[in-house]
């Protein structure tokens, strides 16, 4: 049996008096790809923080790995990758490269200097994310889709075997989100890595994803892609509260 | 002509306090201006004066502090005052500039009342205040190269951790960096480097060496460890034309300092929209 990543049991999670969480279970196993969707405010950057163990729910337990998150020992096992209008300042005077590389230093640990084999993964993810051509620009000089792109060689330089992912695709336009999306496919296919997705596409689901689940407060639908599409209406307006319209951009 | 300069033991002392100072605070600064951090330096040099304040009076009042460089207590003045800075930035994580008000007018209103307290000091307060790098002592070398010592090891060994803090806090913390204890020390080092160029350009000037040489290199720079090269580069080329200058021109060395930062800040700027326009044209 393929071993549980992320165990989510009975997780609650409140601000002050107001309920964002309630009586989430959750479970993705190893080499699956889950998109979670849901309408704003319905918890879902809350749950992602909760699942990373920047956040401690008030009742119920995140496993990671089987281990309590907030006691997790190799952080290197998780990446993340947030939206990017928030992540960092546009500004900033940094390299792809040494960027990628600040994903990896955190698990060298504290006096330890990057040695010519990490230098070297650092160059084999730029290439793999497809921004060779691109190592030595200023990180705040490249497109939108190209810096997630970057963020993504981050998460990846330090070889995780779980990938968060907080609405990756808000504010790149369609053509680099194809591409990015492309990306997680090859990661997902190819090198069998877990991803665990926060998203507003809906059209991204039925293309990408393993499974799917529906948050609002709770969780409405956990299924697989093709039931989702079948009984959509009803899912859709059980977590949006009215009906909706999903419109398909034909990927 | 220059070498007529090094005769002077009080001109070799400040070109040596000028190389150091010129050295760790653009260092520091580079960190503190891509965390949005500059005004930080102004609110703990202004702490700064009140230890200094604070220092005066123990030396006016009681003969057995008269050993007691003035500076010293400006020191731990300014240590005490980073951590207030670091527990209030948490405190207030969604406006954390608000740190800055109250850790600066809380440093001046101290340092003020402490001066009156005092009626007044012997000691021209003005060189604290402005800067008087060509008064700088024996004792007061040895105190800015230890503080060097330290910041140098401290910037190099987590050269690393602090990259990655500053870029993106909270990723760094999901990989593993410990923050608040880096973050803690960050500012702790800041207080240390502070309060030892205060000889140098003055508490009223102190954030200068730290901000305007990093000012002029983000204009052109593409990566952190060029920022780094380059507004140290700049750094050192204001202090000791500034010190130069500041000699033959009989001007106050502190503001000069500072003005020739300024100069070299905007031909940079002169420069890169000189290279623009006639790229423009070229392609035009």
């Amino acid at each position: 049996m393929r071993e549980n990543v992320v165990e989510i049991k009975n997780l609650h999670y409140s601000y002050e008096e107001q309920a964002v969480l309630d009586g989430i279970d959750l479970t993705v196993k190893q080499g699956e790809f889950l998109g979670i969707v849901g309408p704003n405010g319905s918890g879902k950057s809350t749950l992602v923080k909760c699942i990373l163990g920047l956040l401690k729910p008030q009742a119920g337990e995140v496993l990671l790995f089987g281990q309590p998150v907030r006691t997790l020992g190799e952080r290197s096992r998780i990446g993340y990758v947030s939206q990017k209008s928030n992540s960092f300042n546009s500004g900033f005077p940094a390299t792809v490269r040494e960027v990628v590389a600040s994903g990896l230093y955190g698990s060298l640990g504290l006096f330890r200097r990057m040695k010519k084999q990490d230098w070297e993964k650092v160059e084999e993810v730029i290439d793999q994310v497809g921004l060779s051509a691109f190592r030595d620009q200023n990180i705040g000089k490249l497109s939108g889709g190209q810096q997630q792109r970057a963020f993504i060689a981050r998460a990846l330089v330090s070889d995780p075997r779980l990938l968060v992912l907080d609405e990756p695709t808000v504010g790149i336009d369609a053509k680099s989100t194809a591409q990015f999306y492309d990306l997680l496919a090859v990661l997902h296919r190819e090198e069998g890595l877990t991803l665990l997705m926060v998203t507003h596409d809906l059209s991204v689901l039925s293309s990408h994803v393993d499974r799917v689940a529906c948050l609002n407060k709770r969780l409405t639908f956990h299924g697989r892609p093709d039931e989702f599409e079948r009984k959509q209406t009803e899912i859709l307006s059980a977590t949006y509260g009215h009906e909706i319209q999903l419109v398909s951009h034909g990927h | 002509m220059i070498e007529m300069l090094f005769q002077f033991e009080w001109m070799r002392n400040a070109l040596l306090a000028g190389v150091m100072i010129g050295l760790i605070s653009p260092l520091v600064g580079v960190y503190l201006v891509v965390r949005r951090m500059s005004l930080i330096a102004d609110a703990l040099s202004h702490v700064t004066l009140s230890g200094v304040a604070a220092g005066l009076l123990l030396q006016k009042d009681f003969a057995w502090a008269g050993w007691l460089n003035p500076i010293y207590l400006g020191m731990v003045f300014s240590v005490i005052g980073s951590v207030f800075v670091e527990q209030l930035r948490r405190l207030y994580r969604t406006f954390q500039e608000i740190a800055i008000p109250i850790i600066l007018s809380g440093g001046v209103g101290l340092g003020v009342v402490l001066i009156s307290a005092a009626n007044g000091f012997n000691v021209d307060i003005a060189g604290y205040l402005f800067g008087s790098i060509l008064a700088v002592g024996r004792q007061e070398l040895l105190l800015m190269a230890v503080v060097s010592g330290i910041v140098l090891l401290f910037l190099l060994i987590f050269y690393k951790e602090l990259f990655a803090l500053s870029f993106d806090e909270e990723h760094a913390f999901l990989t593993g960096i410990p923050r608040r204890l880096l973050n803690f020390l960050f500012i702790v080092v800041v207080a240390l480097v502070i309060a030892a160029s205060i000889r140098v350009v003055g508490i009223l000037l102190v954030s200068a060496l730290m901000t305007i040489p990093v000012a002029a290199s983000l204009q052109f720079t593409n990566s952190f460890r060029q920022t780094c090269i380059w507004s140290v580069i700049f750094a050192q080329i204001a202090v000791l034309c500034g010190l130069f200058a500041a000699y033959y021109l009989n001007w106050a060395s502190g503001g000069t300092i500072v003005l020739v930062s300024i100069v070299i800040f905007l031909l940079i700027l002169l420069i890169k929209k000189s290279l623009f326009l006639f790229r423009r044209r070229k392609i035009g």
